[in-house]
Parts: C-alpha cells; structure tokens; sequence
C-alpha cells in the first residue's frame, strides 16, 4: 500500500513539477494572496471572481490553479486581519483576535511569520493526510448504491445547516431553495426542460458560475456599499517577520494540534477551514500551558488557528475530489470549475483521471511552499494594497464578474441569471439567510433526484431501501442526530456563542 | 404591526413564494409513483418541503420577537444590478472595451464618493488590464471592438 502512495505520489509531482503547472500554481497563490489581502474580500469572493482565468486551461492546470487561489486567498484574508482587523471572511476572525494585538504590540512580523510556517507544516500535513486518505475513501464510495449516496448527501446538507448562522429553518429553506434551482433545466430521464419559463438560455439549467458570482460579488458589493463612511487603514510597523526561536519553541505544540484538528474537521461535510480555526482556538484557549495571554496577542492564538485552517482548507478537497460532495462553498466553486471542463468530481476521479487527482494533490504541497516564499520578502507590497479604498476595489468586482458570466458559455442569459441573482442575493444577505446552505444545495440538487430516483426504481418504489444497507442507515442517523443537536435549545446557546463573531 | 420579527416574516413570505412558482410550475409536469418518478416528483416533493418552512416562518413571526430588517438602500442594488443588465446589453454588439468600461465607470455612481477622474482612470485602466489578460493572454471568445 505505502509503495502505491508513493507510486502516486511521484506521479503527481511529474503532473505538477512541469514548467508549465509550477506557472499556474505560482500565478494562482500570487493572484489568490493579492485580491485576499485586499480588505472586504474574502476567499470565496475571490475564488468567484477568478474563475474565468481558469476557462481556457486543461483541466489539471485549471484545478492546479484555483487551488492555489484558494490558499493564497485564504493566506491574504489572514494578513488583513492581522494588519488591520479587517477579517475577510469568518474563518480569519479567529486569527484577527490574537493576531492585531500583536500587530498593536509592534510584533506584526512574527505574527504574520508564524501564520505562513504554520500554514506551511499544516499544508504538507494536510497533504500526506489527502494522499492516504482519499484512495480508501473513493473505493468505498465506488460501492456505494444509490441509496448510500442518497443518504451521504442529506448528511452533508444537514451538516451545512447546523454550521450555518443564525436561524435553523431559514437554513433548511435554503437548502431545499437551493434543490430547486438546481433542478432548472433539462430533466436528464425524460427530456422535459424544467422550471426554465421557455427561456433558450436556460435549457442547460441556471449556471452555477454565474449564481456564485452573483452572491458572494455583486450582492456582497451591494452590501458593503451601504456600510457607514470606510476608514482608512492604519498599518503599524511590521518589524521581522520571523519569530525568534523561544516563540517558535512556544509554538510548536499549538501548530501540531491545530493541524491535527483541522485535518479531521476540513474532511467532514460542512466543516473547512472555518470550523477547524475556531475549535483550534477554543482548544488552544483551555490546553495552553502558563503564562497564557489570550485575546492581547498570545502568539499561539494566532498559530493553532492559522495551522488549522489551512489543514481544513486542504483536507476539504477530500470530500470533494472522492464523494463529489463539496463540504463548503469554495469546495462547490471547485466542482463548478471542474465541471466547466466536463469532469465530475466523485471516486471515479481518481481512477480514471489519476495525472489530476494526484497533481493537483503534489501541487498543494508545492504551492504551500510557494506560499511562504512568496509571502515573507512581499509583505511590503501586500501593506500598500491595504490601503486601497473599497471605491476603486468594487468595480473591479463587478468588471470580472461580468466579464466571468459571460464567457463561461458565451451566452448573455447567464448575465441576467446573475443581475436576477444579485437581487435575490441582496435580499437573502439583508433577511440573514445564509447564502452557503443554498450553494451547496445547488450543486447536490440534480444528484440527489437522480440517486432517490434510482434507488426507489430498484425497490419498485418502496422507500425501506434506505434502511436496509448499514452504510445509509448510518448516514441518516447521523443527519437525525445532528438536526435533533442544533434543535435542542442548550447547545443551540452555545452554537450561537460559537458562531457568533 | 402585529409582525414581531420582520426578517422572519419577510424571508417566509419569500420562501413560499418561491414555493408557490415551484409548486404551479411542477403540476405540469407528470408526477410519475414512486417506483418510477416522473420529472415532477422531486420538484413538488421539494416544493411542498419549502412552503410549510416559509409558512413556519411566517408564523413564527408574529409570536416570537425577532430582528427588525435594516433600512434598505435602494440607490447601491439598483446601480449595480443596471451595470450588470448594461454590460449583458453591450457585450455582443459593442464589444468588450465599450462594455467593460462603461460599465465600471457607471458602477462608480453606487459608492458613496464619486470621483468622477477617478472612476475615469479606474475603468480606463480595468479595461485594459481585462483585454490584456482575457482575450490576448486567456485567449477567451470576447469580441474586443464593436462588430458592424
């Protein structure tokens, strides 16, 4: 088995060492740190916003790149909220907390320096973690009927629910909002064009590129605009950015635990980097050791979940490379662009495209390390960026949004499915429905007709199908159990206490 | 106002809504049993699902106390979604270097400040950069000039 991994290990570094994908993977940490460190955006934004450059690529280069996008996004949303408090998306608030009080102290180097070697050692973790990982998975999922993958996927709703904010029904009505629009189109069994109001462009279904974009950039803009006058980013001092050797001492333990979390959260559906950085944090916060200095700029508040975070990140491609379930929106942003190039991710993945799947997987560990060596001599460069005014960021947003909708088909009905969308966009982020739950629904909704479909044929329409493999029948438990958790009012106080930042 | 928790009753009225648009559209198409579900099975299944969470919602509203939606600002939304609607009627006709910097500099109007050399520059200088990256270095199908 060990000789396989590395067998497929080394087939993946010839994928990813070519000239040609170390251009791509390099291009795409650079481009994800430089829009992620831009305040107010965060890596799902990003990730939307950049889509299009992966249009034209081969698939491998593609999914080298938007890869790399996502964890220089995620590593630039992490400087912004040490420099200057500006988390840009949940999971960096966590980093902020710690983080800009070091940046207050005058340590902001070591702050930012600790976040890019934990990141870095989380990474290479993470990866060894997908390596062995994701083959068992994948061939335990090449078993699965119908009715497994019926079940997998009404868990990983319902884990998308429980970690959504705010209201439990509001999120359950965006996931089955989500199923619908995901119906749109050709039905694939009768050939019927379904909710599609006799619109041509529609035939194909709505398009998930331009919905995505729509949410998290134009009504995400739309949003941002209304907020009070904008300060102008004060940036104190860097200083050096690597931590003197007591610290890094100090931090050791903290990046191992961080990573070890956020391997295993990043792998369960609804989890990521979000949840890892914050029960990475929490963890910190009881297990260590004296003098603890929390919330004033304890450098290990900054490393566990900077650690974590990025372990989650990567670790969340497992799901989504071996079930095709993505476990967030970024991971249904991926499927979108695998789709985009006629690849649909699920365990055959990895037996019919191996030279991708493990590519892309030697890619992560190089594009970590691209990270750190990038990122420490051009901290200075990211510094002037904080201090763009959102004015001259926003349209920006809406140019490449624009130009991404359209080019994905070359189809001007795809840029009214995004005008429609950023209006729903708009009201659901202003009515605090989570637009995350929807995402994911989308991408599941065609699937899981297909799957109740087909496994209520072969039971000639008898839904006892569902409780007669062990595997479903543990899958809906665990959906049961985790609804029946977020229902229960005590630990719904704390869920809230938790997701509250 | 009897309405307790406005962004509840608001998102429940817009879920069933929505509900409703799913529920008339899928009556017709055939329902199928359930051994062999028809194209309409899901949709109404998922549709009837929405409805009774929207109308939860809605009831909800009026019993327990909730949060009151913030003022909506309509002068952002509007211009954005134009300049979207804009750049979709400018694409094929005009070709990207009209659409694209047209439509960045009109978005600019959505801000709170508007510099008008500012937004000048900005979409002069976005639209460069897109047709330098897209169509000479991506090589995406994006007409650049207006086609006659």
């Amino acid at each position: 088995m060990f000789s396989d991994i590395f067998s497929n290990i080394g087939l993946g570094l010839s994928v990813a060492a070519t000239f040609q994908n170390l251009a791509y993977c390099g291009v795409g940490v650079l481009l994800g740190t430089l829009v992620g460190v831009l305040p107010g955006i965060g890596p799902v934004t990003t990730v939307a916003m950049l889509l299009p450059i992966s249009f034209t690529l081969e698939p491998t280069s593609a999914l080298i790149m938007m890869a790399g996008i996502y964890y220089g996004a995620q590593y630039g949303g992490s400087t912004t909220a040490i420099l200057i408090n500006i988390p840009g998306e949940a999971s960096s608030v966590v980093t902020s907390l710690d983080g800009h009080q070091m940046a207050r102290q005058g340590r902001a180097g070591p702050a930012l320096g600790i976040a890019a070697l934990g990141s870095f050692f989380a990474g290479t973790v993470a990866t060894f973690v997908i390596a062995f990982g994701a083959p068992p998975l994948a061939k335990l999922a090449l078993q699965f009927g119908p009715a497994e993958y019926f079940a997998l996927m009404l868990c990983g709703l319902v884990a998308a629910v429980v970690l959504a904010r705010g209201s439990v029904i509001k999120a359950i009505a965006m996931v089955v909002l989500g199923l619908i629009f995901g119906l749109a189109g050709s039905d694939v069994n009768s050939g019927i064009r379904r909710f599609t109001f006799d619109v041509q462009g529609l035939a194909d279904g709505i398009e998930f590129v331009a919905l995505s974009m729509a949410i998290y950039g134009v009504a995400e803009v739309a949003v941002n605009l209304e907020k009070k006058k904008e300060d102008v980013a004060t940036v104190g001092h860097v200083g050096n950015l690597l931590p003197s050797l007591s610290e890094l001492k100090q931090c050791t333990p903290s990046v191992l635990r961080g990573t070890f979390l956020g391997s295993i959260l990043g792998v369960l559906p609804g989890g990521g980097a979000l949840l890892a950085a914050f029960a990475a944090y929490t963890l910190e916060k009881k297990v260590a050791k004296a003098p603890r200095n929390f919330g004033n700029g304890d450098i290990r508040g900054v490393a566990a979940p900077e650690s974590a975070n990025n372990a989650g990140a990567q670790t969340s491609f497992i799901p989504m490379l071996t079930l095709g379930i993505p476990s967030n929106p970024t991971m249904a942003l991926m499927i979108g662009a695998l789709m985009v190039h006629g690849i649909t991710p699920g365990p055959r993945v990895m037996t019919d495209r191996p030279d991708l799947f493990w590519g892309v997987v030697a890619s992560m560990w190089i594009g970590n390390l691209m990270l750190v060596v990038l990122n420490l001599p051009m901290v200075g460069v990211w510094v002037k960026l904080l201090r763009l005014p959102y004015r001259m960021m926003f349209p920006m947003i809406v140019g490449f949004c624009c130009i991404g909708a359209y080019t994905i088909n070359t189809n001007v009905t795809d840029i009214w499915v995004m005008a429609f969308f950023t209006v729903f966009g708009y009201l659901c982020l202003k009515l605090d429905c989570e637009p995350a739950p929807l995402i994911l629904g989308f991408i599941l909704g065609p699937m899981m007709e297909e799957n109740l479909r087909r496994a209520l044929l072969i039971s000639r329409g008898d839904p006892g199908i569902f409780l007669q493999s062990p595997i479903s029948v543990g899958f809906l438990i665990a959906a049961a159990g985790l609804l029946l958790i977020v229902a229960a009012p005590a630990i719904r106080a704390k869920r809230e206490e938790a997701l509250a930042e | 106002m009897f309405i307790r928790a406005p962004k509840d009753f608001w998102s429940g009225l817009m879920f069933i809504g929505f509900a409703a648009v799913t529920l008339i559209a899928a009556s017709g198409y055939s329902m199928g049993r359930g051994g062999r579900m028809g194209p309409g099975y899901f949709p109404t299944l998922l549709g009837a699902v929405l409805a009774l969470l929207g109308l939860i919602l809605l009831v909800r509203s009026f019993a327990i106390r909730g949060e009151a939606v913030e003022r909506i600002q309509l002068r952002p939304l509007l211009v954005l979604t134009i300049c979207v609607v804009l750049f979709g009627l400018m694409i094929q006709p005009l070709g990207l270097v009209i659409a694209l910097s047209v439509t960045t500099f009109v978005v600019a109007i959505a801000g709170r400040e508007v510099r008008f050399k500012e937004a000048a520059l900005l979409s002069t200088g976005l639209t460069l950069v897109a047709v330098f990256i897209f169509v000479f270095a991506l090589r995406l199908p994006l007409p650049i000039w207006p086609s006659l």
